[in-house]
């Protein structure tokens, strides 16, 4: 078990490091080769790493794995810096899977800045993944800024004034996201002497603690911070721009997982410490929160004219979601967060990546450009298709269930028309996907050089990512019975 | 000679040959179905020897001992059960009578036509079914073919091609109407008695939910004979329907089934009281009708529509019979019902015979045939005998027994049933003194020599028919020797057969006929046309913006239920508008006003959103502060 442990650590810190340096160690010509191959074996490593770190866990019959360094396995559990539990777990597999994609699409849409694009996609993996190991609050604000350094340069890949915009916006926002969250964790550390998750969860349980307010307080700047972080409304205004202005594969990061492991991982790590049915009111906010995301979200998604930038509002609207379920503060509105986390890089990413594909052919994601591309690019039509509904939510794709297991814990805790509103919300999710899809691929052709689908990464990995929605849409109850018998729900 | 067919018919009790009744014509008429086009004397061969068959099996069933047969089906007391006894077979037999005749003349008339061949199929359809209502011993195998004579309705009266099926669709759905009531009447005296087996349910008291269980199983009935307000359909059916649909159907079988049912309700299933508020409805329903029917046949120009009209009024007499509640009155009544069937499908056919000949109806196109055809004349004049109820007619003694039951009840039925006597004689002297006497009048394009008369196929059926009405009336112990034992005990003895017993009602009667009479030739020597013999009545103030209205269909129940639909109709689109609008309108426009607002705002001013961002931030304070 312990080598195995070893392997774990090393694929998800090591890994990317390593890759870093041998990449940055031959001459530049002969690593930008190199480049998508590594990133794509970085990224499959991990997902399988992910997978194996599932299977341990079923296999020693553990909620958790816990090591301290990478030389020393022998320390016992609540002392140790890295931990994988079946929620990390997931948040490591879709990073991997996102970041494959990325990879993928970066092959035929970054040419000359392919190492630099691979050098920061490293760093970020590695930041995202340490958020997902980590084990306590001040590791957390750590590995947040490094993956939101390498997202700020990422975005301002190609130095543009658009990308420099949106990574200006992204930044200004990220600070005050950061302030608060070092604010939140000194103002805990303050009152409890340490930031170790275990320490905190045991001694809230046991309500050891002499000032509450001070502990509100914290609360609330993490909240805030981390709602900043996750793009809800109203602190969404950098979200729009930068995934607009990014280069196509780092869109595909942003929306498919940066957000969501920068915010709404450590609001589920917070909900698991806090146990807010004793602060009620952080319920209550991020509920609000979560609403205000969802249904301004879509309106707003709606009311869009680029390709890029509804996505970017539906992410906004699906992550209100996400919150939502994490809100309810019940074990079934936490499983339906996180299988809706897992479905949100699913589909986002498909749509995110096909939006590629047609800004590498078209060079513009604006609706007045697109339309009628049904013919000349069949997989992205079809997948596209199949990602919408799932977003929206239609069975038997994946989307259904996630967004049902959500909608059914936020009636048991929060009544019928907070769920009510969360499910009308899913009509003008199905507005704008239409909308997406009648304004660029269906409709008349439109006078135009021919354009082609690109046979290569892009197309291979929207439909191996279709075929992972329709799939987990279709074994859905084999997986909600797995979980069952053991024991998560 | 019948004896062997009727022991071979109930031989055994489980699968006996009584299916064949039914069977038979089933398996022909799909037969016919399936022939080519071209086969049409192959077709004829066939319906005339399952008509021939059909009679035969009918008079050994007549012979035969009571049966009953029982074949499990679908559970729940659903079960195929036949039974013979003295009704049935009875019906059928004078169904069956019904159906050779009729049918025969029909194989002539139809020749040529482009229905012959749907003609025959349904007819074959219809002799079929019609057998399984009288035989069926449960009441859901008899719903199943009450509704199956339903749909042969429908498709006769698509026979002829039209534009726009008006005629056909107002009768499906008024029929459909009848047959929906019968189908609750049917739930309710299952949930009363326990079983659905016919001979099972006996002297349901009418109270309670039997009142709504009688008032629906009765209401179907009537429906399907055609009374009031389900009647309406008939004379526009005179007007779309090939005519020996007309015979057969209004004339003969819609009153059997309608009757039978009616009698199996009122006498059978239901222990209807005598000068009960339900037997009163009965009969209220009865007077309606013939008042309607008979007042509506007055004023009308052509043969067909006068008669069907009067087949509407006649129908009220029988519900009146059988409303009574007497035994009197329902041997009357079912009577009657044989004597109707008898003499106005000889007059339909006759009239047909007519339009043969002349090709129409209308009587202010034609006139004086009866040089020209001497023997339809005849045969017509004979079957009106019987239809005014000359005395030694069989419809005479029939109304006679409804006289006295209604004159015990109330005298305000006898004396709406003596204005029908009056109606009928002055109905029937206009129209037989308009196409068979005076000088010939024939449409334009129609020479003197073309007419002449029709085949002997056709003037032997309406002849027989015409002969039986007299037959029936000098003998009529014949009949009523069949009748009266459907009572059993409730007859208490007395004999009905043979002349009147009160020589008054025979003598009142015979006073409206002299009236009418009177009135005919009164009028014809003021107007000198014989089509106007009554025009008097019809422009009575008040009467005549009754009849004016009647005459424009205002007062068809039928198109009060159409403009009932109709507001219905329109209110439920504008619910369904309103709901478009929402959809399609209101909401489009919320959310484009909402969106492109939304748009406005985010204008990618980072001011603007960390403005958003710090009052987000002091709405969560705010929140914070107000919920510890």
């Amino acid at each position: 078990m312990s080598a195995s442990l070893a392997t774990l650590v090393y694929a998800f810190i090591g890994l990317p490091l390593i890759a870093i340096v041998l990449l940055n160690l031959p001459n530049r010509k002969f690593a930008e080769k190199l480049c998508i191959g590594t990133g794509l074996f970085v990224c499959i490593v991990q997902m399988a790493t992910a997978v194996i770190a599932v299977l341990l866990l079923i296999e020693f019959n553990k909620a958790s794995m816990s090591f301290s360094q990478f030389w020393d396995m022998h320390v016992a559990d609540d002392a140790a810096y890295f931990s994988v539990d079946f929620l990390s777990a997931v948040c490591l597999f879709c990073i991997g899977m996102v970041g494959a994609v990325s990879f993928a699409a970066a092959g035929s849409t970054v040419r000359d800045k392919i190492l630099n694009y691979t050098n920061m996609m490293m760093v970020l993996l590695l930041g995202m993944n340490g958020i997902a190991l980590v084990t306590d609050l001040f590791s957390v604000y750590v590995f947040l800024e490094i993956s939101g350094i390498a997202s700020f340069l990422l975005i301002a890949l190609y130095r543009d004034p658009v990308g420099l915009e949106g990574a200006f916006k992204y930044l200004v926002m990220s600070a005050i996201a950061s302030a608060f969250i070092l604010l939140g964790s000194g103002l805990l550390f303050l009152e409890f002497g340490s930031l170790r998750f275990v320490v905190l969860e045991e001694m809230l349980q046991a309500g050891v603690y002499n000032n509450p307010p001070l502990v509100w307080l914290a609360l609330f700047f993490l909240v805030a911070g981390f709602a900043i972080k996750s793009g809800n409304m109203p602190f969404h205004g950098w979200l729009p721009d930068a995934q607009t202005g990014a280069p196509s594969p780092v869109s595909i990061m942003l929306s498919g997982i940066v957000e969501q492991m920068s915010g709404t991982y450590a609001t589920m790590r917070l909900i698991d410490i806090f146990l807010l049915n004793k602060f009620t009111v952080v319920n209550i906010g991020m509920m609000l929160l979560a609403l205000l995301s969802i249904v301004l979200g879509a309106i707003a998604a709606v009311g869009q004219t680029d390709f890029k930038r509804t996505l970017a509002y539906s992410s906004i609207s699906q992550i209100g979601y996400i919150v939502l379920g994490i809100s309810c503060g019940t074990v079934l509105g936490y499983v339906g967060a996180v299988l809706h986390f897992f479905n949100h890089s699913t589909f986002k990413s498909t749509l995110f990546a096909n939006a590629a594909a047609v800004k590498n052919q078209l060079h513009s994601t604006h609706y007045d450009d697109l339309g009628g591309l049904q013919k000349q690019m069949p997989i992205a039509a079809a997948t596209s298709v199949i990602a919408g509904l799932s977003t929206a939510g239609l069975p038997p794709f994946a989307g259904f269930w996630s967004k049902l297991l959500i909608i059914i814990a936020v009636w048991q805790t929060q009544g019928a028309f907070v769920a009510s509103v969360a499910l009308l919300a899913s009509i003008f999710t199905l507005a704008y996907f239409l909308r997406i899809q009648h304004k660029v691929f269906f409709g008349p052709e439109k006078q135009r050089p021919a354009v082609k689908e690109p046979k290569d990464g892009i197309a291979i990995a929207s439909i191996a990512l279709s075929v992972v929605t329709i799939g987990f849409g279709i074994l859905f109850p084999v997986l909600l019975l797995a979980l069952q018998t053991q024991g998560v729900l | 000679m019948l004896q062997p067919i009727a022991s071979l018919l109930t031989m055994g009790s489980g699968m006996n040959l009584l299916y064949l009744l039914i069977v038979v014509p089933l398996l022909l008429s799909l037969l016919c179905l399936i022939l080519p086009r071209t086969q049409e004397t192959l077709k004829g061969l066939l319906f005339l020897l399952s008509i021939f068959f059909n009679l035969v099996l009918s008079l050994g069933l007549f012979v035969a001992q009571d049966t009953t047969v029982l074949i499990p089906w679908a559970g729940f007391g659903m079960n195929l059960a036949i039974r013979v006894y003295a009704f049935s077979r009875f019906a059928i037999l004078a169904a069956g009578c019904a159906f050779f005749l009729v049918g025969l003349y029909s194989l002539c008339f139809i020749k040529g036509k482009s229905y012959q061949g749907g003609f025959i199929c349904f007819y074959l359809l219809l002799m079929s079914f019609a057998n399984g209502v009288f035989l069926a011993n449960n009441l859901v195998m008899l719903l199943f073919f009450w509704e199956a004579i339903m749909l042969v309705v429908f498709g006769m009266l698509l026979l002829i091609k039209r534009p726009k099926p008006r005629t056909a669709v107002k009768a499906i759905i008024l029929n459909a109407i009848a047959d929906f009531l019968l189908l609750l009447g049917i739930a309710i005296t299952y949930s009363l008695s326990g079983s659905l087996m016919m001979d099972v349910i006996s002297g349901l008291p009418v109270e309670g939910a039997g009142v709504v269980g009688f008032l629906c199983m009765m209401l179907g009935a009537v429906g399907k004979a055609g009374a009031v307000p389900f009647h309406s359909w008939i004379p526009d059916a005179a007007d779309d329907a090939p005519l020996p649909f007309m015979a057969i159907l209004p004339g003969v079988l819609e009153k059997l089934l309608g009757i039978y049912l009616l009698f199996r309700v009122c006498v059978d299933f239901y222990a209807l009281q005598p000068g009960s508020v339900m037997s009163q409805l009965v009969m209220w329903i009865g007077a309606l009708t013939l008042f309607f029917g008979i007042a509506m046949a007055l004023i009308q120009n052509d043969i067909k529509r006068m008669l069907a009209f009067s087949a509407v009024g006649q129908v009220g007499y029988m519900v009146l019979g059988i409303g009574t509640a007497l035994p009197v009155g329902i041997v009357g009544a079912v009577f009657h019902m044989l004597n109707h069937a008898m003499y106005k499908s000889s007059l339909f056919l006759a009239a047909g015979a007519v339009e043969k000949a002349t090709g129409t109806t209308d009587l202010r196109k034609i006139g004086g045939l009866g040089r020209r055809m001497p023997i339809t004349g005849c045969s017509f004049l004979l079957a009106g005998f019987a239809f005014v109820g000359f005395p030694g007619f069989n419809a005479f003694f029939s109304k006679d027994l409804i006289f006295d039951a209604a004159l015990q009840t109330n005298v305000i039925f006898y004396i709406i049933a003596l204005l029908g006597v009056f109606g009928t004689a002055a109905s029937f002297l206009k129209v037989m003194h308009a196409a068979f006497f005076g000088p010939l009048r024939l449409p334009q394009g129609i020479q003197r020599e073309e007419v002449r008369e029709v085949p002997l196929c056709m003037l032997l059926p309406m002849f027989i028919l015409a002969a039986g009405c007299l037959l029936f009336g000098l003998f009529n112990r014949l009949p009523l020797g069949v009748i009266q034992p459907l009572l059993g005990e409730r007859l208490a003895g007395v004999e009905y057969a043979g002349w009147p017993h009160s020589m008054l009602l025979v003598l009142i009667s015979i006073v409206c006929l002299l009236l009418a009479v009177g009135n005919h030739i009164l009028a014809y020597r003021y107007t000198g046309s014989a089509l106007k013999s009554v025009d008097h009545f019809r422009y009575i103030p008040g009467v005549r913006q009754l009849y004016d209205a009647a005459e424009k269909h205002y007062l068809d129940p039928y198109n009060l239920f159409l403009s009932l639909v109709k507001i219905y109709a329109l209110v439920c689109s504008c619910f369904d508008r309103m709901i478009n609008w929402i959809y399609d309108v209101l909401l489009v426009k919320m959310v484009s006003f909402l969106a492109t607002n939304f748009h406005d705002f985010s204008d990618g001013s980072t001011n603007r959103y960390l403005v958003w961002t710090f009052s987000g931030l002091g709405f969560l304070a705010v929140l914070f502060l107000l919920l510890i």
